[in-house]
């Protein structure tokens, strides 16, 4: 062994040098074995570590969450009573630019919806569809109560104004007809209201609320109304940016595979109300 | 998501006062009103502008300190100037805020609705 190895990992220079570590084995120069010094071990009671300290801390108190709550909001009068004698119909581009909704003075399908993902699915069950998908730039449609809602496809490029005027001359064509919008085996197919309550719930249950639980989000069947259906998302899921990606996605196709039938999904969950949704606590002074 | 720039709060107070200096926050943070004009006393009107210069959402009204009355508001005019927009104006109706409530006033910019 070198002797600069030693020097480096002389193990018993080591303890020799640290205080309070006990040696053993370790020679002094007349090759006696020197016994190991007890070293007292450290103690509250020892000057050199102090005193406990004793003081009692109180637990710092949370500011008390606070309901958010909304005002209602008031429309304006012109705005409400704007409706024409003739069949009038008002177009509102939604905020992702891809749906339009049409709103008309009249029922398009008064107690039902029915909901057509693409041409294929209008062409025996609502005249009115087959109709709107002869539109070039069409992808699907809604048809709820007093408005229809158009999707466009994902290739289009043409101007929600160009687009939205070819369409209600459509609507508008058609309603003058007086014609049912859907047809009636159509209509025969659509499942009761509890049927259709049922067999969510279980999709809810057994799929939906198991899988969003990992981010602590909750969905409710608040109701079923025809065949058209409104929930609530809670927990983690009220007020999170990815809720609508969460309902578009997920929730929207698991409740059309268990039952095709059902027309318009409806989340009609408030959310930025409730008790604070988007942050976990407010920050000091807001109590 | 707009950026809101300004806002101007017109609060009548119904038969209720409120709180004599009302505060807001902008995403939690909380921020005084730049100015305030009138008062919150019943009947009465008071005009808050306030600067967040950010993106919200959510932008409340704080409710009265703990254990203060509720404030009876009757009625509230918003008016929100944003970046890259022209203002837009919300009127809101009746809605008491008490000691366990904030009130959310932000409203998103109306989708404009057209004639087809």
């Amino acid at each position: 062994m070198p002797t600069w190895f030693k020097k480096v990992f002389n193990d018993d220079v080591a303890k020799a040098t640290s205080p309070g570590v006990p040696t053993s084995n370790a020679s002094d120069a007349d090759g006696e074995v020197e016994k190991p010094v007890p070293v007292a071990p450290p103690t509250v009671d020892n000057p050199a570590l102090g005193q406990p300290d004793t003081t009692e801390f109180e637990e710092p108190v949370k500011p008390k969450l606070r309901k958010i709550i909304h005002a209602p909001i008031i429309m304006d009068e012109e705005e409400q009573s704007s409706w024409s004698e003739n069949i009038a119909i008002k177009a509102r581009v939604e905020a992702d630019r891809m749906t339009c909704v049409f709103m008309v003075d009249r029922p398009v399908l008064e107690g039902l919806s029915a909901w057509f993902p693409q041409p294929s699915y209008a062409e025996e069950s609502s005249p009115l569809g087959k109709q709107l998908f002869a539109i070039e730039g069409i992808g699907n449609v809604l048809l709820h109560g007093m408005t229809v809602t158009i999707g466009m496809t994902d290739l289009c490029d043409r101007p929600w104004q160009e687009l939205s005027v070819e369409t209600g001359q459509v609507i508008r064509a058609y309603l003058k007809t007086g014609e049912d919008t859907i047809t009636q085996s159509f209509r025969d197919n659509i499942p009761p209201e509890g049927e259709i309550h049922l067999k969510l719930q279980a999709c809810v249950d057994m799929e939906i609320n198991p899988g969003i639980a990992a981010h602590s989000g909750v969905v409710t069947l608040e109701r079923i109304a025809g065949n058209s259906v409104y929930l609530v998302m809670g927990g983690g899921c009220q007020g999170c940016a990815a809720s609508e990606i969460t309902l578009r996605q997920g929730i929207h196709n698991t409740f059309r595979n268990a039952v095709p039938q059902i027309g318009g999904i409806f989340d009609v969950t408030d959310h930025s109300a409730g008790s604070n949704p988007f942050y976990s606590e407010l920050p000091a002074g807001m109590d | 998501m707009p950026k809101l720039d300004s806002f101007t709060l017109e609060i009548k107070t119904g038969a209720k006062a409120g709180p004599e200096i009302p505060s807001f926050a902008i995403n939690g943070f909380p921020l005084e009103f730049d100015s305030t004009e009138g008062s919150t006393q019943p009947g009465e009107t008071i005009v808050l502008t306030g600067s967040p210069n950010s993106y919200p959402h959510s932008l409340v009204l704080i409710g009265p300190q703990n254990g203060q009355p509720a404030w009876d508001i009757e009625s509230i005019t918003a008016t929100y100037d944003c970046s890259l927009m022209e203002a837009y104006t919300i009127r809101m109706g009746t809605i008491i805020l008490d000691d366990e409530s904030n009130l959310n006033f932000w409203n998103e910019p109306p989708l404009p609705i057209f004639d087809v």
